[in-house]
């Protein structure tokens, strides 16, 4: 991995503890991410994609630590952020935000747009006092919205305006980068598309570099660079977007392309439904995690754990039978 | 700060709070309740005061002519006070510490008006000799001579002082003779007091260790829930007896100040639980998670982003504690346990026991009239108020 990386993720290891009984033990843990090693460089955007509860939304916050991941490192311009204390993570809060997935429960009711912009603004002193209004009027506008809007409060704002409300938040502090958690799914098609231009088109001006949490592989294709395909947590795959439908080895990516639906009624082909279900993250199968579901699946499947190995310049596989 | 307050008021809360035609009636209420309390109890005539013959018997003024009985004894308990206040030097003091309120006695030497006393106690033994003067029409021509005998001693009121009389007496007396309008007035003062002290408080502490809990988690909400729990375990009224008992001889000794403790030991529960509760549920909200990513501190995430989401809970929770407080106070007085040195309607109905059972009904019957009709407009109010507030109707 390159010394160059903006980020670097080593063996990162997310479980939260299930307490309970008399004396508050730990019952179980949810194994949310298991030993997960990547890197984003500066100024490109990294795609997250994988089905509900495979822990992509748990690793975007460790990676801002708004959690603190249970072991491994996540490296931030080489300096470790995983043990820090509220002080010590100040200066790296201010370089990284996080836009989130809902609209209706991101931005304080109570504080009208302008106040939740020069909150942050002042907080971390990136526009003086007297060229405040100034600057926040600069963010509206940046974002899409009229210099009016200042003024309102959340509920008077659509979901997709609220979601460019959430944007404005997240970029008031200058940073340089962002953890886009699901920003468009709760939002609709035509909404959907005019906010991932607005992403685009910031980044470019912000000179930003993302990674992109997603569900949606089409959205994925179209925003990111690279993705990253997760199941039960951890990396199954590592590929370039370009090479995304030609190259893709895993079979979980190929499922998860197969259930794209495509845009051309001649194009029909037989959809391939995976059968079963993920496994309990509670307890990791020894084997291969997508094992139980796998269409090409062997017998060493259930006994050998598959680690991500690269195969050619930026695409690596986990997979035992490729 | 006026501008903030402006803004406040033109929040859609209180917008719709303004167009609930029955919120703000009970706001109205509420108010007179306030002003009364607040600004019209210090300048109104001692509670205390006679202002009638002692006994429970005289009926408020609205219920209209009174039998010739009770008459006959209003005249005789005139006479009495006359002929006590003449046989001093000083009548008009010894009048007015009779306490005979708005009554003056006639101009005159001392010698004159015992004279005409005699007379009137000549009128009265002539028709106490009728075992029943209702029915003999000689004797009530009687008693005509005799009040108009008595009146003659005594100016009647005019003006301003005949109005507070009337006023005073509007709602009859008690067995003391005293007003009970004024005392039902004078009481709205501890309600009040009452309500907002152990209301404010109890929200105060219950909302700060409710979202200390809620918002920490672990050790603190361990903390709190055990120390609801222990505090819920034991009943107020209990908690009330023990307190009055160790304040018992010191110069808090029948004040409010036992009250006071004994209700907000007891009533944080309920704020501290729902709001617990409410913070538990907002933290994993998004804009939480956003505000900690920004790298606000804990305190400024609670006091800002937390605690004002949590203000519709606050509101309702004053309210109804505001409620719980005034009848619990009532309750405490009519034990005996409550305020001593001053009225209240507690206190009032208390006193008013051995009048219901002979049947008269006019003090608990204003007592209760006036703290039904504020519970009433409070218990408008927080339902209007969990409408206009709570963010899932906005």
């Amino acid at each position: 991995m390159s010394s160059k990386a903006l980020l670097e993720v080593r063996d990162l290891v997310m479980h939260f503890p299930v307490r309970g009984g008399v004396l508050n033990r730990v019952l179980r843990r949810v194994h949310a991410v298991n030993g997960v090693s990547f890197a984003v460089q500066r100024g490109e955007v990294l795609g997250l994609v994988g089905e509900s509860g495979c822990g992509k939304s748990t690793l975007g916050k460790c990676l801002i630590r708004l959690l603190e991941p249970t072991s491994g490192s996540v490296l931030h311009d080489g300096s470790e952020l995983v043990g820090l204390k509220h002080g010590g993570l100040m200066k790296h809060r201010r370089k990284m935000q996080m836009i989130f997935q809902d609209p209706y429960s991101s931005l304080n009711p109570r504080l009208s747009v302008r106040e939740t912009l020069r909150e942050v603004a002042l907080f971390h002193g990136v526009a003086m006092p007297h060229g405040l209004d100034a600057y926040i009027a600069h963010l509206i506008e940046r974002v899409g919205l009229r210099a009016e809007a200042a003024d309102k409060f959340p509920h008077e704002f659509s979901g997709g305006q609220r979601q460019r409300i959430g944007i404005a938040r997240a970029l008031a502090c200058e940073p340089e980068f962002l953890v886009a958690d699901e920003p468009v799914s709760a939002l609709d098609v035509s909404i959907q598309a005019q906010v991932l231009n607005l992403l685009m088109d910031l980044k470019e001006e912000f000179g930003l570099t993302v990674v992109f949490i997603s569900h949606d592989l089409k959205v994925i294709e179209h925003f990111c660079d690279r993705v990253l395909v997760m199941y039960l947590g951890s990396i199954v795959e590592e590929i370039d977007c370009t090479q995304l439908h030609a190259e893709a080895r895993h079979p979980y990516t190929r499922a998860l392309l197969g259930a794209n639906p495509i845009n051309d009624p001649a194009d029909r082909r037989p959809l391939t439904v995976l059968q079963g279900d993920v496994p309990s993250p509670f307890e990791l199968p020894p084997g291969c995690a997508f094992a139980g579901r796998c269409p090409v699946v062997e017998e060493r499947c259930h006994q050998e754990r598959p680690t991500l190995s690269e195969r050619s310049a930026g695409h690596s596989v986990a997979c035992l039978l490729d | 700060m006026s501008g903030r307050l402006k803004q406040f008021f033109s929040q859609r809360g209180m917008r719709k709070l303004r167009q609930d035609k029955m919120a703000m009636g009970a706001l109205f209420v509420i108010g007179c309740y306030l002003i009364l309390a607040l600004f019209v109890v210090a300048h109104l005539p001692s509670p205390e005061a006679v202002v009638m013959r002692v006994g429970p018997d005289n009926i408020p003024g609205v219920f209209g002519t009174q039998t010739a009985e009770k008459r006959l004894s209003d005249a005789e308990f005139r006479l009495e006070a006359l002929q006590r206040a003449v046989r001093t030097n000083d009548p008009e003091t010894s009048l007015a510490e009779f306490r005979m309120g708005d009554l003056r006695i006639l101009a005159g030497t001392p010698k004159a008006v015992e004279s005409r006393i005699e007379g009137g106690w000549k009128a009265f033994e002539a028709v106490a000799v009728y075992d029943d003067i209702e029915a003999e029409a000689v004797a009530l021509e009687l008693l005509e001579n005799l009040e108009s005998e008595v009146a003659a001693l005594f100016s009647p009121p005019t003006g301003f002082t005949a109005l507070a009389s009337f006023l005073r007496l509007s709602l009859g007396t008690d067995r003391q003779g005293r007003s009970i309008a004024l005392r039902a007035i004078y009481s709205t003062k501890v309600a009040v007091q009452i309500g907002m002290v152990a209301a404010l408080i109890s929200v105060l502490i219950g909302t700060l260790l409710g979202a200390a809990a809620g918002y920490f988690g672990g050790w603190v909400d361990h903390l709190v829930v055990w120390l609801y729990s222990i505090f819920s375990s034991i009943p107020w009224i209990v908690m009330l007896m023990v307190l009055a008992s160790m304040f018992r001889g010191s110069r808090f000794d029948g004040g409010l100040i036992p009250v006071y403790a004994a209700f907000c030991m007891s009533f944080w529960i309920s704020p501290c639980r729902v709001i617990r509760g409410e913070v538990m549920k907002l933290k994993e909200l998004e804009y939480v998670q956003a505000a900690s990513a920004i790298g606000f501190g804990h305190l400024r995430i609670l006091l800002r982003h937390v605690i004002p989401n949590t203000a519709h809970l606050m509101f309702i929770n004053f309210s109804l504690l505001f409620i719980g407080a005034i009848k619990a106070e009532v309750i405490l007085s009519f034990l005996g346990l409550g305020v001593k040195d001053e009225p209240s309607w507690g206190v009032m109905i208390n006193h008013a026991k051995a009048e219901v059972l002979n049947g008269f009904f006019w003090q608990i019957g204003a007592a209760t009239a006036f703290m039904l009709v504020l519970v009433l407009a409070f218990n408008i109010l927080s339902d209007a108020l969990q409408d206009a507030f709570d963010p899932k109707h906005v």
